[in-house]
């Protein structure tokens, strides 16, 4: 008795959140119109239902399934709805963007396994051909194929459309294509209908009830009752070809993979990386895809023992920037012990730098006590640090001072350094001579984006 | 000049599409001769069907290649002219003569079989067409989606010659008694087409087939031959004159010991030879002339083209008095015009033959190798080329098997898993056999249903399998997480059970049928030691304490058995400890409780029927496992779904909570960001942070003393940034692009405005 309560409590309270999320996305008037078509939805489902166990029909079940699947679409559309209203919480630091990948990969799967059970209903039907009543067949296939290209071609379903777009051609698009390309060879100006691919699900629609309409016919001309199973094996095996590629595409992502079509963009910022001066090696890259697109990573690079950490981390963080957006960088170094303990050269030129490091510390310290006030930066009382960028090859001396000893440090940073100094030089150029003060009440602002995600983050 | 632009654009679209190009003049005069020979030949064929039936097979074939013989040493004078042949050859040239025989022998057995309409849709294909069916059948490699197309368009074809053909020929042919075959030959095959168990004309479609695959065998290793010989023409000549000789003595033997059906000879001379003009001869010949003058591919398409229309011609008015010229015998035979007539399916079989031998025979485009991956932005299409070591490097069969066996044997968790599939396998297989024997449909479809959840098994077999593969580029922290996915995916599969059982059982609430409760107890009861065993194995590995053995059955209530997956209330009540968890597993034994569980529930209302009579309690045991089913695959759901949506572990939430308040109090440390830590698989827990810094601290010490925290607190792949003010500095300044510093000198600009204000002010 005592594990039924306890078993029921926490459920209600599951169902008290799901209908107080439910009214957050509802208050949108979006998903009123997802909602409508839901609601039609399962109306439809209901009457197909019906009608296939009158027709005792099992292509068109096969072919409800799709509806079935529709609906799935459409709770996947709202998810992505309340998705973007939510934000990242403690326990799923990476916020909900998943979520939509989960619902896409759960509905495909879903759809699949029900064509599995088609073809496994069919494999049976076969020993024993039940008798086909044609009478509400046609019907069901035409209420069917108008509801469901209704569904697909009004509704904008984000995440479907986007899965759609990037998994690789399931065989059917990929025949239709063939065969479109020589129809448009005869007829140019079909290819925008029909080229480069036709939407998966309107296509699988259409060929659904392409199937149905000949059992129809066959079975009311000859009474080849095969036929309808036969239709039925094949709906099943179109809906597999359909949703597989989106499928392996959607798992993929789950999966945390590197998607193969940024590995060699990837390829490319990993090998500027690793020409850097003082980088040794980059190790332990994963990169993966967070939601639908946005990338994620974390790597690690070793540095030579003399070269500054904070640089690299910024050099590396710049480069990898651009593709991944949700980036971790750890610098090791071998060894990294001695060198604090016995180079003499690094220590000291640290104290000749001290100076200069002081100047920044305390706005850091401000800036981050600040921020939970008031975001917006300025305060005159602190002056931003005057070595930075007043001319454009100055923030470069500080660092060759660091590393008189070192040669190939100097010539190197000044080789890794062209990108930004010379556009810093060419934007200079515009302004003139003001630049230096112009660029000054900027810097402000560079902590608070980098440095202040945090505002938004309770600490777990 | 004009002239020749003019040329040059008629020619231009003749590489294209098929019917659409124009060909030269010159080229006309052969397809239209090529056509024409076709529908000679269709003729031929109809004729030598008539004759066949008065004819033994063996006379017949004998009469064909000696008048074929006769002709082609006439014509071609093959001892005169041309080198002298070797002995060796001369054994090369009797084995080709062997194989031809038996070749038209099997031909024409298939076209008493099975009329000449068929036959000429079965056997007249080019061997362009074969062998690029057969390429895309069993290589990879076949060519693209427009072979494919092709392939599966003979293919269904074919099986609507199988399936849909009521040919009424059939009950006729199956009529008559085994001792009335002319020759043991006959005999023979009549035997193994009886042994295959399908009807006779249906055998004859196989046969058709089989000699069809040998014939293109046969003209690819004749070629050598050929050449060696000097032409394929003189190698015919020889070759039909060898056959001649071995068919000789059969033939002498044949006549004096059985009595013919011929009542003249004479009579019989005229189709005769227009059946060997029209099949052998003109064929053979205008064959060699086209390929010389043309493209093969093109040479097959328009000559397969005409042979089978005029073959669905011939097929409908060949006893017709249309063309009663036509026919040189039999003209009293039209009695038995119903055989062999058109029906739908070989209407539809012939267009998918047209379609096939069109699309297979076109010109692949060579040397594209590539595989379609995705178009560009503008439409064009993009092709992935593999390199040629990669296409080489697939292992033999047996040593994949062998390997992958070793594989899976190593380790405990796919061990228990194959060992449980093939004991499941065998279970269904015993079914399947014993209900085919017995004829029971129930029997049957319960082994569907056994299979069925076989998949799931395979499922999990698989990822267990390909949880263990090292890490790739693409998946960079290894496979473990498939075992997660390949949970969820169990989890999903056994919902979908839950669902179907609950809408049968809904259904047959509202109208229960009548059971015949027989056969179900002993399968049931078979299922559920199979299941049992299979419990007690996973359960024990994985000593979750999923103690209750709900017991599994498969459950064949004949007709639809109603599959009950049941499985037991297990998760609730005790939560996994992380560290072991697997969910792969998990997935696995849900769906063997739930087998245990529908077992279970067959036996119970078989026993509230057979003794109270309680036909409700079927579907009301269906019911109730449905609902558990449900319930305990919702534990597995929400945790592999947790694991999915890269959810903090739950089971690490406080340790995790602790370790980050111990790395706050670090010395130096300013502060962290952006703290994120998912489980990835069931033993790697990863994590990233972003740590700010004091600048005089030194950033190695920090990580290394973060590091151990993390790690005690059980994350075990681990990235740390420390980022100091310097690193903020660096950023700034190499983040101002182009437009940053646009918009920065903008900016600037409303600056000065702003302090000219101010200074006015």
């Amino acid at each position: 008795m005592g594990t039924i309560h306890l078993f029921r409590k926490p459920q209600r309270s599951f169902f008290g959140k799901l209908l107080q999320e439910f009214r957050l996305v509802a208050a949108d008037r979006r998903s009123w119109k997802i909602l409508l078509f839901g609601a039609v939805n399962v109306l439809c489902t209901g009457f197909l239902l019906m009608w296939c166990s009158s027709t005792n029909s099992i292509a068109l079940t096969a072919y409800t399934y799709l509806t079935i699947f529709d609906l799935f679409s459409l709770i996947t559309c709202l998810i992505s709805y309340w998705v973007m209203m939510r934000k990242p919480s403690p326990a799923y630091s990476f916020g909900f963007e998943r979520l939509e990948v989960l619902a896409v990969f759960a509905s495909t799967v879903l759809a699949q396994l029900g064509a599995l059970f088609i073809l496994k209903e069919s494999a049976e039907r076969f020993l024993d051909q039940p008798e086909i009543h044609t009478g509400r067949l046609l019907v069901g296939t035409f209420v069917a194929l108008s509801f469901n290209l209704f569904t697909m071609l009004s509704i904008r379903n984000k995440p479907f459309a986007y899965v759609s777009e990037a998994a690789s051609t399931s065989w059917l698009q990929e025949h239709v294509a063939d065969l479109s390309r020589s129809v448009c060879g005869i007829i140019p100006g079909l290819s925008s209908i029909f080229l480069p691919r036709m939407n998966p699900f309107v296509l699988i629609d259409l060929a659904g009830a392409f199937a149905l309409c000949i059992t129809y016919m066959l079975i009311e001309i000859n009474n080849y009752f095969a036929v309808d199973t036969a239709s039925a094996i094949a709906i099943a095996l179109m809906t597999f070809g359909t949703m597989y590629p989106m499928s392996v595409y959607s798992g993929k992502v789950l999966l945390q993979t590197t998607p193969p079509h940024v590995i060699g963009q990837l390829d490319k910022l990993i090998r500027e990386v690793s020409t850097l001066d003082g980088v040794l090696e980059v190790r332990n890259e994963h990169f993966w895809t967070l939601g639908f697109g946005s990338l994620a990573g974390s790597v690690h690079v070793r540095i030579r023992r003399d070269a500054n950490e904070q640089m690299v981390l910024a050099h590396v963080t710049n480069r990898l920037y651009t593709l991944v957006s949700t980036l971790t960088v750890q610098i090791f170094k071998d060894d990294w012990i001695r060198p604090a303990l016995l180079s003499g050269p690094v220590a000291s030129n640290a104290l000749n730098f001290s100076d200069h490091h002081i100047i920044p510390m305390p706005l850091l310290k401000n800036v981050d006590d600040r921020i939970p006030v008031t975001s917006t930066p300025a305060k005159p009382s602190s002056p931003p640090p005057e070595f930075s960028f007043n001319t454009p090859g100055k923030n470069v001396s500080p660092v060759i001072l660091l590393n008189t000893q070192t040669r190939p440090y100097g010539l190197g940073l000044s080789r890794g350094h062209t990108p930004y100094s010379s556009v810093l030089g060419q934007g200079l150029a515009v302004p003139g001579v003001g630049a230096g003060q112009g660029l000054r009440p900027t810097f402000p602002h560079v902590p608070s984006r980098y440095g202040n995600n945090r505002t938004g983050q309770p600490r777990p | 000049m004009e002239e020749k632009y003019g040329g040059d654009a008629r020619a231009g679209p003749g590489g294209g599409l098929g019917p659409v190009d124009v060909p030269s003049a010159r080229l006309t005069k052969y397809i239209v001769l090529l056509c024409l020979t076709k529908c000679l030949k269709a003729v031929g064929l109809f004729e030598s069907y008539d004759l066949l039936k008065a004819v033994h097979i063996v006379q017949f074939i004998f009469i064909l290649k000696l008048g074929t013989a006769f002709f082609m040493v006439l014509f071609q004078k093959p001892f005169s002219s041309g080198k002298t042949i070797t002995k060796h050859q001369w054994i090369k040239i009797f084995k080709h003569a062997v194989a031809g025989c038996i070749i038209s022998l099997l031909w024409f057995f298939g076209l008493t079989l099975c009329g000449p309409l068929r036959t000429l849709l079965l056997f007249e294909h080019s061997d362009i067409v074969v062998i690029s069916l057969l390429s895309v059948l069993f290589t990879s490699s076949g060519g693209g989606p427009a072979k494919t197309r092709g392939a599966a368009f003979f293919i269904i074809a074919v099986i609507c010659l199988l399936l849909f053909d009521n040919d009424d020929l059939m009950a006729k042919m199956a009529e008559h008694p085994e001792g009335h075959h002319d020759s043991a030959l006959t005999h023979m095959l009549y035997t193994a087409i009886a042994f295959l168990g399908v009807a006779d004309h249906k055998g004859g479609v196989l046969l058709l087939a089989l000699a069809l695959c040998c014939k293109v065998g046969f003209h690819t290793a004749s070629r050598k031959l050929s050449v060696d010989v000097g032409g394929p023409k003189r190698l015919q000549a020889l070759s039909q004159l060898v056959s001649v000789f071995l068919l000789c003595p059969w033939v002498i033997v044949l006549s004096v010991t059985t009595q013919s059906k011929v009542e003249s000879w004479f009579s019989l001379i005229v189709p005769f030879t227009t059946v060997i003009f029209f099949v052998m001869i003109l064929d053979f010949y205008m064959d060699s002339i086209c390929s010389v003058k043309m493209e093969v591919s093109k040479c097959a398409r328009y000559g397969s083209f005409p042979i089978f229309i005029s073959a669905l011609l011939f097929g409908n008015f060949w006893t017709h008095p249309i063309t009663d010229q036509l026919r040189a015998v039999n003209r009293a035979a039209h009695q038995e015009g119903t055989e062999h007539v058109l029906s739908g399916g070989v209407v539809v079989s012939a267009v998918f033959f047209i379609l096939s031998a069109n699309i297979l025979s076109s010109p692949s485009k060579r040397g594209q190798k590539g595989t379609l991956i995705g178009y560009s932005p503008e439409g064009t299409p993009l092709y992935h080329f593999m390199g040629d070591a990669f296409q080489h490097s697939s292992q033999s069969i047996p040593r994949f098997i062998k390997e992958s066996l070793k594989q899976i044997l190593e380790e405990s968790d796919s061990r228990q898993i194959f060992y449980f599939l093939c004991l499941n396998l065998l279970f269904t297989f015993v079914e399947l056999f014993y209900g085919v024997l017995t004829n029971s449909l129930g029997l049957i479809s319960d082994g569907f249903h056994m299979l069925f959840d076989c998949s799931a098994l395979v499922m999990g077999l698989f990822a267990a399998l390909m949880s263990r593969w090292k890490a790739t580029r693409i998946f960079s922290y290894g496979y473990g997480r498939i075992e997660i996915l390949s949970g969820f995916i169990n989890g999903l599969f056994l919902i979908v059970i839950a669902f179907f059982v609950f809408m049968e059982s809904v259904a047959r609430l509202i109208d229960p049928p009548e059971l015949d409760t027989n056969m179900l107890t002993p399968v049931s009861i078979g299922g559920l030691i199979v299941n049992l065993i299979g419990i007690c194995a996973f359960s024990h590995a994985h000593s979750h304490g999923h103690g209750t053995s709900q017991g599994h059955c498969h459950s064949s209530d004949h007709g639809h058995s109603h599959h009950t997956h049941g499985h037991g209330d297990h998760g609730h009540s005790h939560g996994f400890t992380g560290g072991g968890m697997n969910a792969n597993m998990r997935g696995v034994f849900l769906h063997v409780l739930a087998d245990t569980l529908g077992s279970i529930g067959v036996i119970v209302s078989t026993v509230l029927i057979e003794q109270f009579g309680w036909f409700i309690a079927d579907p009301l045991c269906s019911l109730f496992i449905a609902v558990l089913i449900f319930l305990s695959v919702i534990p597995l759901i929400k945790d592999a779904c947790q694991v999915l949506l890269l959810r903090l572990p739950p089971e690490y939430e406080k340790e995790l909570h602790i370790a980050l308040e111990k790395i706050q109090k670090i010395e130096g440390l300013i502060s962290y960001r952006d703290p994120h830590f998912w489980r990835h698989s069931a033993n790697i827990i990863a994590g990233t942070i972003h740590i700010q810094v004091t600048s005089d601290v030194l950033e190695q010490r920090i990580v290394q003393q973060v590091t151990g925290i993390l790690k005690d607190a059980g994350v075990n792949n681990l990235t740390i940034q420390v980022e100091k003010e310097a690193y903020f500095q660096h950023m700034s300044g190499l983040s101002t692009g182009f437009h940053d510093v646009l918009a920065m000198t903008k900016q600037m600009e409303s600056m000065k405005y702003c302090k000219d204000g101010t200074y006015i002010m």
